[in-house]
């Protein structure tokens, strides 16, 4: 099966800089000085920061079993969980993609942390965890369109280390692309490096249905997300 | 010599760096951490107090209002900052003997994981409460904990995971330390930790943010 590589540009993106100035605790985007200035350092800095690139691969012949915890494909089983399984339930086949902003941001981001700019590089940290999470947005509508051109939907996207979903079953996701696609490379811990990169599978089907996202679905108690989440309700 | 120690404090808890820092905004135009440090130096404040009395209440308060979500992360960063401008003014004194820290406290990620965030927050807050802070940095291996443990009898150790398959190397880094130096007092945290793993893993405390470990500290060394 082919793999479908793409690179995006920074300027590709659709960011919310609102949401990242809530992150920072300010929510509607009145930030004080100097984080205002900050955010747009961050900003205008990013395009050189970045090496964003993902990649997918459709696989068919995606079978589920009997105890709807697991899938099988290529004969490899992923034990997805119960919540997972039901998101994909009547897919007739599954993408597997990777996401990565690349590794600059990052270490842009560490060095001010520890050093004369904490705030600046926490900024960094946040822009380039929204970066990632904007490219697989991207990815998710290019996938989408392929799909659809086929006569077929897509469910929202699912990763290993959510739900129930052991996130050492990135080894075998990883296996279906060559190594250091994208420059992503895994630890046998399985960590990714870059550290701001996403792995996942988006269900496939004629019957598939797209939901949002819930934190209801997901078990970790003490998120920053959902305690976000909490205090915009 | 009060009202400059409670100046002091509020710098910390609010972040006012120096005076040239245009944060936080209600605090524009006046003398930070920076200044005070060096103004209460100067009138012969002992520097046990300004480490006691000045900055460690304006970092609990930061740390409490973190923990009830009240302030984020940048707002901890600022306090933290101030805090350590104050401390290179003081950094002589200890080195002198002339006041002295809690403890020390050595904290790292553990092997396999790179993850650095929380474990900063987490080493910028014990280091702002009063105590000596050896940072090991990231994907750090029990020899690594070991050595600088010997290296500081006593001190205290900080292990930070953020993912489910690193907390194995939790695990090991805790069974090696504790068989290795049994007295040791190993302190957990991160995102998919909890206290039945800190339970299980034979570890002393975990805590979901930096405040309840130094809580757990303080009351250790107390
Ligand atoms: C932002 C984020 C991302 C971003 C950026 C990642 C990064 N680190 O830069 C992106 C989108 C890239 C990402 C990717 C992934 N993520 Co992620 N991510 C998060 C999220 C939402 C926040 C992490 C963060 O920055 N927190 C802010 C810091 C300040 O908090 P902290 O590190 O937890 O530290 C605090 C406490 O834990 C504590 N603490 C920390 N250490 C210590 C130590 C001691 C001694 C003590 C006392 C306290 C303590 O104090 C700190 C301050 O309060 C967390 C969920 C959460 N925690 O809220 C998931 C989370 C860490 N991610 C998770 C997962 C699964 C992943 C992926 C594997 C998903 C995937 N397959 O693509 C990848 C892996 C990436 C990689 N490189 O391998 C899981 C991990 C659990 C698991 N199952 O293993 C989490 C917990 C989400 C969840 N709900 O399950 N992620």
């Amino acid at each position: 099966m082919m793999i479908h590589e793409t690179s995006y540009l920074f300027e590709d993106l659709t960011l919310d800089l609102d949401h990242l100035s809530s992150m920072l605790g300010y929510p509607g985007g009145l930030l004080p000085e100097p984080f205002n200035f900050y955010l747009e350092q961050a900003v205008s800095d990013a395009p050189s920061l970045c090496n964003i690139k993902g990649a997918w691969i459709l696989k068919e012949n995606m079978e589920f079993s009997g105890d709807r915890t697991l899938i099988s494909i290529d004969g490899i089983e992923f034990g997805i969980g119960k919540t997972v399984t039901h998101e994909l339930r009547n897919s007739s086949a599954a993408v597997f993609f990777i996401c990565t902003a690349g590794e600059k941001i990052s270490r842009r981001s560490q060095e001010l942390l520890m050093s004369e700019n904490p705030v600046l590089g926490y900024v960094f940290d946040l822009l380039g965890s929204m970066i990632v999470e904007s490219a697989t947005d991207e990815l998710q509508a290019e996938i989408k369109k392929m799909a659809q051109s086929q006569g077929m939907n897509i469910t929202n996207r699912y990763s290993p280390g959510y739900c129930k979903w052991n996130v050492a079953d990135q080894h075998k996701l990883f296996s279906f692309f060559p190594t250091e696609c994208c420059g992503i490379r895994l630890t046998d811990s399985a960590l990714m490096h870059p550290i701001k990169s996403v792995s996942g599978i988006i269900g496939v089907g004629e019957q598939v249905q797209y939901r949002d996202y819930m934190c209801a679905l997901c078990n970790q108690v003490d998120c920053i997300l959902r305690n976000h989440h909490n205090r915009l309700k | 010599m009060e009202e400059l120690l409670s100046k002091l404090a509020e710098c910390v808890e609010f972040g006012k760096i120096n005076i040239a820092s245009p944060y936080p905004p209600q605090m524009k135009g006046q003398e930070g951490a920076d200044e005070i440090t060096r103004k209460a130096l100067d009138q012969g404040v002992h520097p046990q107090d300004i480490l006691s009395k000045g900055l460690m209440p304006g970092m609990e308060r930061i740390g409490i209002k973190f923990r009830e979500n009240k302030v984020f992360v940048p707002q901890v960063l600022m306090s933290a900052k101030a805090m350590s401008t104050a401390m290179i003014h003081l950094k002589p004194h200890f080195l002198s003997g002339a006041a002295k820290q809690k403890g020390t406290f050595i904290i790292g990620t553990v092997q396999g994981d790179l993850h650095d965030i929380g474990k900063n927050l987490v080493s910028m807050m014990v280091e702002g409460n009063g105590y000596n802070v050896v940072d090991l940095g990231t994907d750090v291996a029990s020899d690594k904990f070991i050595a600088a443990i010997k290296e500081h009898p006593g001190a205290f150790v900080g292990l930070s995971a953020l993912l489910t398959t690193t907390m194995a190397s939790m695990e090991k880094i805790t069974k090696d330390i504790k068989a290795a130096l049994p007295d040791t007092v190993v302190t957990i945290g991160g995102a998919p930790v909890n206290n039945d793993f800190c339970q299980k893993i034979g570890a002393d405390c975990y805590s979901p943010d930096p405040q309840g470990i130094v809580e757990f500290l303080n009351s250790k060394v107390a």
